[in-house]
C-alpha cells in the first residue's frame, strides 16, 4: 500500500555561474540585468532566500509562549512562534494537506495554535497536527497523525535577541554566517546592558524597485545623502547635509562575506537628523560608558552617522534606531517592514524619542524614506528598456582604498564616501550564484583576510 | 444509575483526568472551584479527546479547534458548527470517591 512521505523538503542549491558572472568584479561594474530579469529573480529564491540565514523576529516581539508574528522568508510565509520552553520556533504558513495558509494575522499575543480554514487540520504551537474535522480522518485506519507537522525552518538562531532563520539544513551556525562581522553588530545589539527591543509595532509599504537597490543603499551608500537628503535634512536640521571634513580620516567602511558598514565615527551625526537635541544628549551622556564597554573606535560608531546591511535584506540605521527587511516580491518590488530599536536600558521617555523621531524620518510617510523610495523605484523600472538594461553600471568609486586596520575585521576601506561596501555585497551576491555549497561559500572572496584570523 | 468513577484524591484541580469504565465511553473528570464534575471524554463536536485539552476561565477547552464548553453553565465559546453543549453528568461524592449518574453516557 503506498504511504505519504511528509518529511520536509528544503530545495538543494544549484551553480549560475553565466548570472554569477553578471557581476563584473574586475571592472566595478554591475550588469543591469540582475534587477529586472525574471531568470534572476528565480535564482536568487533559490540561491539565496532558500540558503541564507535570513532575519524573522527579535525576541521583544514575541515575549510569552504561544505568542507569534508573521514574516516571509523571501516570498515564503512563515509563522515564528514562541515555543512552551521559551524556545522559538518557525514553520511555513502553509498546511500540508491543500496548502491553504494556517494562519491569517501578521501577530499575536498567546495562540493555541493554528486551524486552517479550508478543511478543520489543526496544528499546535509546535507545528505538530493535533487533530482534523475529527470525524472523517479518525475512522481511517491508515491513517497516521503523527507523521504530519507545519514544516519547520531548518534552523532557527538568536544572536542577542535578533532571530535568524534558514531553509538550509547544511547552513553554519549563524555566528559563522556573521563571521567577525559580529565585532560591528556588537556596537549596535551590544552597546548597553539588557540589550534592544522593538517598541510600537511595525510599519509596512511596498515600494517598486529592485530588493538589492536599498540593500546596497544601506549597505555602503551614504554618498547619496549629500543630494538625495539635501532638503529633508534642511527642514529638521536647518542645514544641508554635512559630513564633517574633520572626520574624512577616520570615516571608513568594513565588509564580512556581504555584510557590510560604513560609518563616520562622529559619535551623534545620525541621532542628530531624528531632530530631538535631548536624544543628542543622551548618547553624549552615554558615551563614557560605552566607551569603557566597546571601546573607542565602536563607542563613536553607536549615533554617528552610518548604515549597514546584513547581508541579503537586512538593514539599520545605528544613530537612527531604524531596522528594516526588504522582502522581495518579484524581481520590481518590495515589501519593506520597518521597526524602531531601543536599548531595553533606556529611560522611557527616550525610547518615545527615538520612536518619533524614526516615524517622522525612516517611516512611510517620513521625510528621509520617501527620498529613498523614488530613486529606487527608478533605478529599478528604467530597466523595462532593453538596451538601457544591457548597459553596465559604475561602481568604481573609492578602488584603491582598501586599508587594513588592527583591530577592525573584514575588508576596511578609508572613508565611508566608496563603493567598496556595494562592491562587496555584489560579490557576495555572485559567490551566492555561482557556489553550490557552503564550504565554497565561506572560502570565497568576501571572507574575512586570512592574515586577520591568525591574528586574532 | 451511580456508577464508581475513581478517588476523590484522584482528580486534578484545573487538569482532565481520564477514566475508562466498562460498557462505557471514556469519561473525564475535573476540579473546578471545589466542586467535581464529570463528562464524556470525546468532545462532543467529534473524536478529540478533551483530557488532551485543559481548563481555561472555568471552561474545559479542546485541544483541536479549541471549542470552549462552560463547566458551572452550559455556554460554549468557539463553538464548531453543528458542535452539541457537553453533557456534564450528576455526581455525588461518598466515601472518598466520586459516583455519577451515568444513565445518559454512551454506552462503548
Amino acid at each position: 500500500m503506498c504511504k505519504p512521505d511528509m518529511a520536509p523538503v528544503y530545495p538543494q542549491a544549484s551553480s549560475y555561474p553565466h548570472l554569477a558572472d553578471l557581476i563584473r568584479s574586475e571592472r566595478a561594474q554591475v550588469d543591469r540585468r540582475i534587477f529586472w530579469d525574471e531568470e534572476v529573480y528565480k535564482a536568487e529564491q533559490q540561491q539565496i532566500f532558500a540558503r541564507a540565514w535570513l532575519f524573522v523576529a527579535h525576541e521583544s516581539q514575541i515575549p510569552d509562549p504561544g505568542d507569534f508574528i508573521r514574516t516571509t522568508m523571501g516570498e515564503d510565509d512563515v509563522i515564528v512562534v514562541r515555543q512552551r520552553d521559551r524556545s522559538v520556533q518557525a514553520f511555513l504558513n502553509a498546511c500540508p494537506h491543500r496548502g491553504n495558509r494556517v494562519c491569517m494575522v501578521d501577530a499575536g499575543k498567546k495562540a493555541r495554535g493554528f486551524i486552517c480554514n479550508y478543511h478543520g487540520w489543526s496544528f499546535g504551537i509546535d507545528g505538530a497536527l493535533r487533530g482534523t474535522d475529527g470525524k472523517v480522518y479518525d475512522t481511517d485506519a491508515h491513517f497516521e497523525k503523527a507523521q504530519i507537522n507545519l514544516t519547520p525552518v531548518a534552523q532557527i538562531e538568536s544572536y542577542r535577541g535578533w532571530i535568524f532563520a534558514t531553509f538550509d539544513p547544511d547552513a553554519p551556525p549563524l555566528t559563522e554566517f556573521f563571521g567577525p562581522f559580529t565585532f560591528y553588530l556588537d556596537a549596535f545589539l551590544d552597546n548597553d546592558e539588557g540589550g534592544t527591543e522593538f517598541i510600537g509595532g511595525a510599519t509596512r509599504n511596498l515600494v517598486d524597485c529592485n530588493w538589492k537597490f536599498p540593500a546596497e543603499n544601506f549597505v555602503g551608500d551614504i554618498l547619496h545623502a549629500f543630494w538625495t537628503h539635501q532638503a529633508g535634512a534642511a527642514a529638521i536640521l536647518g542645514g544641508g547635509v554635512d559630513l564633517g571634513p574633520h572626520y574624512a580620516e577616520r570615516a571608513f567602511q568594513a565588509s564580512v562575506f556581504g555584510h557590510g558598514i560604513e560609518t563616520n565615527l562622529d559619535k551623534v551625526g545620525n541621532t542628530r537628523t531624528l531632530g530631538y537635541p535631548e536624544l543628542v544628549q543622551y548618547v553624549f551622556d552615554r558615551y563614557p560608558a560605552m566607551v569603557e564597554r566597546l571601546g573607542e573606535t565602536r563607542a563613536r560608531m553607536v549615533g554617528a552617522i552610518g548604515s549597514c546591511t546584513i547581508f541579503p535584506n537586512l538593514s539599520f540605521l545605528p544613530g537612527q534606531n531604524t531596522v528594516r527587511v526588504w522582502h522581495p516580491r518579484g524581481p520590481h518590488q518590495i515589501e519593506l517592514v520597518s521597526w524602531t530599536v531601543v536599548n531595553r536600558a533606556m529611560p522611557e521617555h527616550i525610547k518615545e524619542l527615538y520612536r518619533k523621531g524614526v516615524m517622522m524620518t525612516f517611516s512611510p510617510g517620513g521625510v528621509f524614506e520617501m527620498d529613498d523610495g523614488e530613486n529606487w523605484e527608478y533605478a529599478t523600472r528604467t530597466n523595462r528598456g532593453f538596451v538601457t538594461r544591457h548597459q553596465p553600471l559604475h561602481y568604481a568609486l573609492g578602488l584603491g582604498t582598501e586599508a587594513p586596520e588592527k583591530g577592525l575585521p573584514g575588508h576596511v576601506c578609508r572613508g565611508s564616501l566608496n563603493d567598496a561596501n556595494q562592491r562587496q555585497f555584489y560579490r557576495r551576491w555572485s559567490e551566492f550564484m555561482r557556489h553550490d555549497n557552503w564550504g565554497d561559500l565561506q572560502a570565497a572572496e568576501t571572507a574575512p583576510p586570512q592574515h586577520q584570523e591568525a591574528a586574532e | 444509575m451511580m456508577e464508581r468513577i475513581c478517588d476523590l484524591a484522584a482528580v486534578p484541580d484545573g487538569e482532565i483526568l481520564r477514566v475508562e469504565l466498562s460498557g462505557y465511553r471514556p469519561l473525564a473528570a475535573t476540579l473546578l472551584d471545589g466542586r467535581v464534575y464529570v463528562f464524556p471524554d470525546t468532545c462532543p463536536h467529534a473524536a478529540e479527546s478533551l483530557s488532551k485539552g485543559w481548563v481555561e476561565d472555568g471552561r474545559v477547552v479542546c485541544g483541536v479547534h479549541f471549542a470552549e464548553f462552560g463547566l458551572a453553565d452550559d455556554e460554549v465559546v468557539n463553538r464548531p458548527v453543528g458542535c452539541p453543549d457537553l453533557v456534564k453528568f450528576p455526581v455525588e461524592l461518598k466515601d472518598g470517591a466520586v459516583y455519577a449518574d451515568l444513565s445518559k453516557a454512551e454506552a462503548a
